[in-house]
């Protein structure tokens, strides 16, 4: 070890009181924040998973302008193509497509306005989480083509239950002309979130197809990914691949631009507690520092005297800054990783607390990342050193004789 | 010329003024000193008559305000901040009143310690400081914290500390002035010794009368000039 190291180091132990209560200052701040982070994370996780999982998947396919329009003639174009092309793949875990289109749905006792969802039972299993949250009955049980299964919302609306007859009217793709078939309700589900339970209702993909006169045609490709990563990063190459011939392809983040908001600002938060804890840190240090310093004035000035340069002082207390930096670092980062450690065990609960139109449904477990137990503690020690230029200049730029003013 | 008439310190039209607002007050008043190598000086002198201020203008720790020094040839006013620093480590040892040890180095590493700054390789420091340890009759006391010796040993420390860089000349502040008598008249023979030995030139600012009768020129300051100075044999 250095000189200056090892006097800084030991220095630091000279008022072992005032250390432990700086440094566990610093390093409880450090804990907090690795913890708010993996919490933060793991919300913005959870919140995703509900707005994502649910039903709408972590990307979709459109046909180009459909979103905007929402005319159900706007179909993905080349759907043979594109659906060889997601089959193979690395990338996707789960897709499957769909028929969408604005309708009525009446009963004897009301009628309400629905998104007609056309799906492929075996397929929609794998991605969204409807058969997952049924209610009562069946999640299209057997093969009837008249089956709908509707949330429970619209059943208390309409008056349904299992068993009961709708009609459902939609306007046919291109012509206009207004289509109706009768249904019977075989399932009902509950997502526990308002617009999902109470504003859509599915059918069989063929029976959609031929009620709007799509023929083999779908409105859109949901689709999930092995790493759930891809589908936030919005220049990856993937969503390029499948924007051509006519076609859009978006992940969650522009399909959801609120929950985006909400990710970025969980994001920003930690940075505003981070810049908290450096303003906390900062002032930690430099008070730390200069205390000791205006206690060691005179052993400073004999330093001086038998010639350390000043640029010697300066390294002194910068390492001083950095070693009080080091035991809060080590015992914040222990500090932090237990805490998170037991609560990514316990989780947090805040299940069916609604956010930003998302409903928290499972509990909220912190995700653990590489970068909390680095990014964070190197952070501090730049951060310290830094602060620590300041008392280490006035350290340095101190006068010998008024240092020693009571000797030479 | 040999050193015994080497012009270890030279001092011209030496004077400093200290200003408190509007209130000005003068140190010194224009000192003419030539200082030789080996010598054994003691400045003297009421409290407030200049003897602090000179100490600090011949070591480059303060700037006068007319005048000149030269310390062994060289103009001291010339040398930048990091050269008086690296001047002073080189060719000054510092002996200090009281308090004057590193408190967190041991008594080894407090001996060390201008080596370090000097670059001295391992092998040449330790043997160094041991054999200025057995002269200072500290050898046992290597491994110690300053906080666990005595003031007299302190001080021993302190002279070993500012001896074992081998410095031109030590300039010492009433290094005696904490120390019974017993211990100071012990460590006055013992820094007597190693002036008549080594030839290490040795400049003590004290009120200490046995410093006074020990040293073999005195020169006495009063009101910021020279009143006396005294050779002896």
């Amino acid at each position: 070890m250095s000189l200056y190291a090892r006097l800084a180091w030991r220095n630091i132990f000279r008022n072992k009181r005032r250390t432990y209560i700086t440094g566990l200052a610093i390093a409880i701040g450090l804990a907090a924040l690795i913890f708010l982070d993996a919490v933060y994370l793991g919300m913005a996780n959870n919140m995703i998973a509900s707005a994502t999982a649910s039903f709408t998947g972590e990307g979709q396919i459109h046909g180009r302008d459909f979103l905007l329009t929402q005319d159900a003639g706007k179909t993905v174009a080349d759907l043979d193509g594109v659906m060889a092309g997601l089959k193979n793949e690395s990338l996707v875990k789960e897709f499957t497509p769909r028929t969408l289109s604005q309708g009525m749905v009446t009963s004897t006792a009301n009628v309400n306005p629905v998104l007609l969802v056309g799906i492929r039972p075996e397929t929609e299993r794998g991605l969204s989480q409807m058969d997952d949250v049924i209610a009562q009955g069946e999640y299209f049980a057997g093969d009837d083509p008249q089956n709908i299964v509707i949330g429970s919302k619209l059943a208390e609306l309409l008056e349904v239950g299992l068993g009961d007859r709708v009609v459902v009217t939609v306007s046919q793709a291109g012509s206009g002309e207004l289509s109706q078939d009768l249904f019977r309700v075989s399932g009902i589900y509950r997502f526990n979130i308002d617009d999902l339970d109470g504003g859509l209702a599915f059918v069989r993909i063929e029976k959609a197809q031929a009620m709007l006169g799509l023929g083999g045609r779908v409105n859109e490709i949901a689709l999930s990914f092995k790493d759930p990563r891809v589908s936030q990063e919005e220049a990856h190459p993937f969503w390029a691949k499948y924007s051509t011939g006519g076609n859009e392809a978006q992940g969650w983040t522009k399909l959801f631009p609120a929950l985006k908001s909400i990710y970025d600002l969980s994001m920003m938060a930690t940075w505003i507690l981070g810049i908290i804890l450096f303003a906390v840190v900062a002032l930690g240090i430099v008070n730390t520092l200069f205390m000791s310093i205006y206690e060691r004035m005179f052993e400073f000035g004999v330093m001086r005297a038998v010639g350390t340069r000043p640029w010697g002082i300066r390294k002194l207390v910068v390492l001083e800054a950095g070693s009080l930096a080091l035991l809060s670092i080590i015992f914040g980062v222990v500090l932090g990783f237990i805490f998170t450690v037991i609560v990514s065990r316990t989780g947090l609960d805040y299940k069916g607390v609604e956010f930003a139109g998302v409903t928290i449904k499972e509990l909220i477990y912190p995700v653990m990342q590489v970068k909390q137990y680095i990014l964070y503690p190197a952070s501090v020690m730049l951060f310290t050193l830094l602060v620590g230029l300041y008392p280490a200049g006035y350290a340095a730029r101190m006068s010998v004789t008024g240092a020693m003013k009571r000797t030479l | 010329m040999n050193n015994q008439h080497r012009h270890l310190i030279q001092t011209e039209g030496l004077a400093k003024v200290y200003s408190d607002g509007s209130l000005q007050v003068p140190a010194l008043r224009g000192i003419d000193l030539t200082i030789h190598a080996g010598e054994f000086t003691a400045i003297v002198g009421p409290s407030g008559s200049g003897k602090t201020t000179l100490l600090n203008i011949i070591s480059g720790l303060d700037k006068p305000t007319a005048g000149k020094v030269w310390l062994d040839g060289k103009p001291v006013s010339d040398m930048s901040g990091a050269e008086l620093s690296d001047f002073r480590r080189d060719h000054i040892g510092f002996i200090f009143q009281a308090y004057n040890l590193i408190p967190v180095l041991k008594v080894e590493e407090n001996i060390e310690y201008i080596m370090l700054l000097q670059g001295v390789p391992k092998g040449e420091r330790h043997r160094r400081v041991h054999d200025i340890l057995r002269d200072v009759d500290l050898e046992d006391y290597a491994h110690r914290y300053p906080s666990k010796l005595s003031g007299g040993q302190q001080q021993r420390v302190a002279i070993a500390r500012a001896m074992v860089s081998q410095p031109l000349m030590i300039l010492a502040d009433e290094p005696t002035a904490n120390l019974d008598s017993k211990t100071g008249a012990d460590l006055l023979d013992m820094m007597r010794h190693l002036n008549e030995v080594h030839g290490m030139t040795f400049i003590f600012s004290t009120h200490d009368r046995m410093i006074v009768d020990k040293a073999r020129r005195v020169i006495v300051i009063r009101d910021g000039l020279v009143a006396s100075d005294e050779r002896r044999n």
